[in-house]
């Protein structure tokens, strides 16, 4: 779950960043009291789910009141890239004597944490054009043991520091470190960490993500900050999708509730390293109209997969169901017939013309198929394609 | 009640294993509990049964079988009877 910069910036400056004096600003009539409350020149910031939002003209430095005025004005009319501007940071501008990135994500290749540091930070520091390879400072952090202050020290001095401005930089990252294996993060971006003429480091821009599979340790995001949780669209749940996610948290097994509502008559219980995506753009290409994007896989129970298919066969308008599946080896074929025929039946609806398409090879497919014929469920094995499989339960509708 | 699978607890068979929480600590959908000294299914669960078969290879007396009522096969320690037999 992404953080507008305004979020990241408040639990940054609790754990000890230091951060430029600003405020958020959500109605024109905020105006007049921010920007007392500010000295400039100060930033103008559209805080938006984002990146890129320099170039997209939504940050914006203004030199005095006026001026800060008229930007804040345009900033909270508009969107940005699709994204309406709900909140501005206004923020005293950092008087920058140098920029520096820093970062701290998982490697999904190496499956580790690392550290990114860079003497060059700003925008574009991490396209290849821009930075030199050899100028980014990579290092691999222990999950169990955290990043040691000696450690902090040997970044500090490969990204080319010595003296004050080591112990200093060494600090923020160490704290970086620190913030993200204690958040949860996925991410946690600093561009740029801004050296001041009077040689301390300010986080001028953040950007941090959490684990949304950990949000339920991380129970301050809403009680201590009142952030809630939302989608990656950056946009609150809908009430379906909030559902969803409720039958997803009925027990620990496998994943069956992250949804995306739409607006179509299919219902879709679709998955398998990637082929959800696959089978919506299947639907779609086919003429089909989904009632939903989802994910399901990792073996969830069958409860899970029985709520799922009652919950989406009660949204208003959805006249079928398809699931759809690659071949799938960490998830029982079986358990997912039973689910998907328990839910039809709870739901009122009878499972041969509710559901459009089965297609899920995989583990223990054959006692899934003896499930589903003896409910006289059609159903097809690996030897239809998913696109295939699509294009049959469009013409179903 | 369950639509898939059925499993029962022959009381007698049970009860002549006593003391026994074999099947209990063995099953990993947790489809029985302690009941009365006796294990007990909790029926609510009976449809997340992944036939591992587990509890009857453990059961010390053969008081379980597993049904599958979308083949009309039971399961029992001593082997399968019915459709897959």
């Amino acid at each position: 779950m992404r953080l507008l910069e305004y979020e990241a910036k408040q639990i940054l400056r609790d754990r000890g960043f230091e951060i430029p004096r600003g405020v958020v600003v959500r109605r024109a009539g905020e105006l007049d009291q921010a920007l007392r409350s500010v000295s400039f020149p100060a930033m103008v910031k559209a805080q938006v789910p984002i990146g890129g939002r320099g170039k997209a003209v939504a940050v914006l430095r203004v030199e005095d009141a006026r001026t800060a005025r008229d930007a804040a004005e345009r900033l909270l009319c508009g969107q940005v890239r699709g994204y309406p501007v709900e909140a501005l940071l206004v923020e005293e501008a950092v008087p920058i004597h140098r920029e520096f990135f820093l970062a701290v994500t998982y490697d999904t290749v190496e499956k580790q944490v690392i550290l990114l540091a860079s003497g060059a930070g700003g925008v574009d520091v991490e396209s290849p054009d821009q930075a030199s390879p050899g100028r980014m400072v990579r290092r691999v952090l222990d999950v169990r043991r955290g990043l040691q202050e000696f450690e902090a020290r040997q970044v500090a001095a490969k990204v080319g520091l010595a003296g004050r401005d080591l112990m200093g930089f060494a600090g923020v990252v160490r704290q970086a470190a620190d913030t993200f294996l204690g958040l949860d993060c996925t991410l946690l971006e600093i561009n740029p960490l801004a050296r001041t003429d009077e040689g301390r480091f300010v986080v001028a821009d953040a950007h941090l993500e959490v684990d949304e599979d950990a949000l339920y340790r991380q129970g301050d995001l809403e009680k201590a900050y009142g952030i809630p949780r939302r989608e990656a669209t950056g946009r609150a749940p809908t009430e379906f999708e909030r559902r969803a996610a409720e039958v997803d948290g009925i027990d620990h097994r496998g994943v069956a509730g992250r949804v995306i509502e739409f607006d179509g008559n299919l219902g879709l219980l679709i998955g398998g390293g990637g082929a959800s995506l696959t089978a919506f753009d299947a639907i779609r290409r086919h003429g089909g109209r989904p009632a939903n994007y989802c994910e399901i896989g990792g073996n969830p129970s069958v409860r899970k997969v029985a709520e799922l298919t009652k919950l989406i066969l009660s949204r208003p308008g959805v006249e079928r169901i398809a699931v759809i599946m690659n071949v799938v080896s960490n998830t029982r074929v079986d358990l997912i017939a039973r689910g998907v025929i328990q839910g039809t039946l709870e739901a009122g609806r009878d499972p041969v013309s509710t559901i459009a398409a089965f297609r899920v090879p995989g583990s223990w497919e054959e006692e899934g198929f003896t499930l589903l014929r003896k409910y006289g469920v059609e159903f097809c094995d690996r030897g239809v394609s998913i696109d295939e499989a699509g294009r049959r339960a469009v013409k179903e509708i | 009640m369950s639509l898939f699978i059925a499993v029962r607890v022959d009381p007698e068979r049970c009860r002549a294993g006593q003391p026994c929480t074999a099947c209990i600590g063995v099953c990993p959908v947790t489809i029985f509990e302690g009941r009365d000294g006796l294990a007990g299914v909790i029926g609510e669960n009976e449809d997340e049964c992944i036939l591992c078969d587990l509890c009857l290879a453990r059961c010390p007396t053969d008081a379980i079988a597993i049904h599958k009522l979308y083949a009309d096969e039971i399961r029992t320690g001593a082997g399968v009877q019915g459709s897959a037999k």
